[in-house]
């Protein structure tokens, strides 16, 4: 029985200190503000964001001051600034920063909504850092900006959206496996994408010899940034390689494995055959098809030499074609074609 | 510029004289911009490996609005490992735009990729028009990049793309892209894209290119997402020809069309405010090797705001000829006063290794600090053993200087301020 108790215990402490660190529950001193008890009193928002109704786009963020708390909370409990507590500091740079980044008129809105700041503001209540603001689905309750988004034309809104850096939530969501995901979202909307995001970070990823500059080989302490090429892949390289055939391909060319593994000096004159005994009389044709990528990258180029000189026309290695295959080039004259059936036997 | 034509008998006079070029010619840009739009990064990295030289890489960003209609930007590295020194542009371009968006105009060296058209770095233009019931039309062309300066043969590429939206949620589109090397068609596909949003819950894009030399498709990806709250299920599926994918002027593409296929699902849920778990599993067909793949992560954030976070993914690929296991953990822990140390660790330890090592290991520990003038200083130390070596370790340390604020590069964390 005691060592049930015991054990609940530890248990029942485990689970506190767990709900304060998954986020669950938020250590003191600061936590979100008590917006739902405010509202429950029926104290209109205006009442401590004074003259927020009638702000411009430009200014300050109005936030209530020391002041406007004590003209209700006369007698606080404590004689420290309310905002140490109640509040995040995170909160207010995030309501700054979307003061300076977003071109937006309360004033405005204001009597669109007939005073009715929750329209928009729906989530306040939660009290949730990521709900501080409204989402732009919000925006487009009644916003539709249809013409806009055709146009790519995000200025009317985004002082500048490169220079934003925030990531959608709502819209074009980056999340789960983005990385793997990405091309086939960017596929449709490319200038979508370039809406946020530079040049450079196609580049960084995609250029040819971007090698050095890879994000996360400048980011040295940025572990959380994601990348097909990031951690041991030099070492896992070949596997991942194996497992998805021509998926190198989609970004590099095919002398990009040997230009590496010669200035690496893993293959050459002096490397020793990756293949096993039998390789030519064996497997390698098999093995061809189902990946001709990985040949191109070190017999690409010149060394097609190699595998012209059996299976040229009439020659000892037979028809290379695989079952079905067709193609526009004329043999005679087109390259590769030409390659084998341009020369006798 | 004349530089990156081809190759000289002085590369490393070239490269010095290319790279002050490129740079300069980036400066100038942004020096007759506003100051407060002017934004310039440069990054001197710094790695030393056991028993070789070191090796130095400087890389200069920079990206301005001249006017609200004018861009430029700028990618530029340089490196030495001695006796030699190296270097490329990455990216320079000038980009012009119409206020509100009918015409784009994209010209110097970017990547181009649009549609079903793949990824290719080249020196060249693109323009897009735009209609504001939503058709879209493009038009690209120009050089492929030849990494580092390389001599050029007589390649270009050239391409376009129309699209059309549909009922407000729909996006339909299609492409054509031609490539030639050395005068010969290595590659001419169509391609189609879709992109849908029926409801807010709903993402859904696809896209296809279809091999016109050789005929037959050479690469489909589809994706359905769907959200609700917490969760979010993905499912994807690929084909790719990789006979297809090279071009056709290599030997190696006439081997027949043996393409692999996957199928697959991802979901995330955000079980707590701060922790997010994602797994995802995909059935794989590799020209008849069946087989498949799986991971799972978890990311713990250790403020709401995502600045420190932990991390641990377990990875299994399972595939004829690719059967290994990996398992790969993160830490990244503000220290106060703008440090940061961080840590991430990965085993991998494959099946059959042949004589390569039982498992590969791999870690990196760092250190960083970081100004609230933009100045950055890092260092790390990096080891892992590999199928090559029995061990090698490095020491890595970076130096950046952010001018007009800091460089994004990728979003901290799901809670770290969206919209």
């Amino acid at each position: 029985m005691r060592m049930r108790f015991t054990l609940g215990v530890v248990v029942s402490i485990a689970l506190a200190a767990c709900a304060s660190v998954l986020g669950i529950r938020h250590d003191l001193p600061s936590h979100p503000f008590e917006h739902r008890a405010h509202v429950l009193k029926a104290i209109n928002c205006v009442e401590c964001h004074a003259d927020v109704d009638r702000a411009g786009d430009t200014g300050p963020v109005h936030f209530p001051s020391e002041a406007v708390c004590r003209q209700c909370h006369e007698k606080p409990h404590d004689d420290r600034p309310c905002i140490l507590c109640h509040g995040e500091p995170y909160v207010r740079q995030v309501a700054e920063l979307a003061r300076a980044q977003l071109r937006f008129d309360h004033l405005r809105h204001m009597g669109a909504v007939h005073g009715d700041c929750v329209r928009c503001h729906s989530d306040v209540a939660e009290a949730r850092p990521e709900t501080v603001l409204p989402k732009m689905a919000t925006c487009f309750g009644c916003h539709e900006h249809r013409d806009q988004w055709a146009m790519r034309d995000c200025n009317g809104c985004h002082v500048d959206l490169r220079d934003e850096g925030v990531p959608p939530d709502d819209h074009l969501v980056h999340d789960a496996d983005f990385v793997r995901e990405h091309g086939v979202r960017a596929a449709s909307a490319r200038d979508l994408c370039a809406s946020c995001h530079t040049e450079r970070q196609c580049a960084s990823c995609h250029g040819e010899g971007t090698v050095p500059a890879l994000p996360w080989k400048l980011a040295l302490g940025e572990v959380s940034l994601s990348g097909i090429h990031r951690a041991g892949f030099m070492a896992r390289h070949p596997e991942e390689a194996r497992a998805d055939p021509g998926v190198c391909t989609t970004c590099h060319t095919e002398s990009s494995c040997v230009d590496c593994h010669t200035r690496e000096n893993v293959a050459g004159a002096a490397a020793r055959s990756p293949h096993p005994p039998g390789w030519v009389n064996g497997e390698h044709g098999a093995q061809a098809r189902i990946d001709p990528v990985s040949c191109a990258g070190c017999h690409g180029g010149a060394g097609e030499t190699l595998c012209v000189g059996c299976h040229r026309v009439g020659g000892p290695g037979g028809n290379p074609h695989g079952p079905g295959f067709t193609s526009h080039k004329d043999v005679h004259h087109d390259v590769p074609c030409r390659l084998c059936h341009g020369v006798g036997p | 510029m004349s530089c990156k034509t081809t190759a000289s008998r002085h590369p490393r006079r070239r490269l010095v004289a290319c790279a002050a070029t490129t740079v300069a010619g980036a400066m100038g840009l942004a020096s007759g911009a506003g100051a407060d739009a002017l934004r310039l990064r440069a990054d001197a990295l710094a790695e030393t490996q056991g028993t070789s030289s070191p090796t130095g890489l400087v890389v200069l960003q920079g990206q301005d609005a001249i006017r609200p209609w004018i861009s430029a930007e700028a990618l530029v590295w340089a490196g030495a490992r001695s006796p030699h020194l190296t270097g490329d542009v990455l990216v320079l371009t000038v980009r012009l735009r119409e206020p509100h968006g009918y015409v784009e105009a994209l010209a110097g060296r970017f990547v181009i990729a649009t549609g079903a058209v793949h990824p290719v770095q080249i020196d060249g233009g693109h323009v897009i028009g735009r209609a504001p019931w939503g058709s879209t039309v493009e038009a690209f062309g120009g050089l492929p990049v030849v990494p580092r300066f390389g001599a050029r043969s007589y390649d270009w590429i050239a391409g376009g793309r129309v699209a059309q939206r549909v009922a407000d949620t729909v996006t339909l589109g299609v492409s054509y892209v031609q490539r030639r090397e050395d005068g010969e068609i290595s590659s001419e596909e169509l391609g189609a894209d879709l992109a849908a949003a029926p409801a807010r819950w709903l993402d859904v894009a696809a896209f296809g290119a279809y091999d016109l030399e050789n005929p037959g498709i050479a690469e489909a990806r589809a994706s359905a997402a769907v959200r609700c709250n917490d969760w979010r299920f993905e499912l994807f599926g690929s084909q790719l020809s990789p006979g297809r994918l090279l071009p056709a002027t290599s030997l190696f593409s006439v081997l027949g069309d043996m393409p692999s296929q996957t199928m697959g699902a991802t979901v995330r849920w955000r079980a707590a405010p701060r922790l997010d778990l994602l797994a995802s599993g995909a059935g794989q067909d590799v020209a008849g090797g069946l087989g498949g793949n799986g991971w799972v992560r978890t990311t713990l954030r250790l403020d709401d705001r995502g600045n420190g976070s932990l991390g641990l993914e377990l990875r299994r690929v399972d595939l004829p000829g690719a059967r290994w296991t990996g398992v790969r953990a993160i830490g990244a822990v503000p220290l106060g006063k703008g440090f940061w140390y961080s840590s991430e660790i990965e085993i991998v330890a494959a099946d059959h290794p042949d004589g390569r090592g039982v498992a590969w290991p791999w870690g990196l520990s760092a250190l960083s600090w970081r100004s609230r003038d933009g100045w950055q200083v890092a260092g790390a130390l990096e080891a892992s053993a590999t199928p090559l070596l029995r061990y090698e370790a490095y020491a890595l340390v970076r130096l950046s200087y952010a001018l007009g604020g800091p460089e994004t590069t990728a979003p901290r964390g799901p809670s770290s301020g969206t919209r």
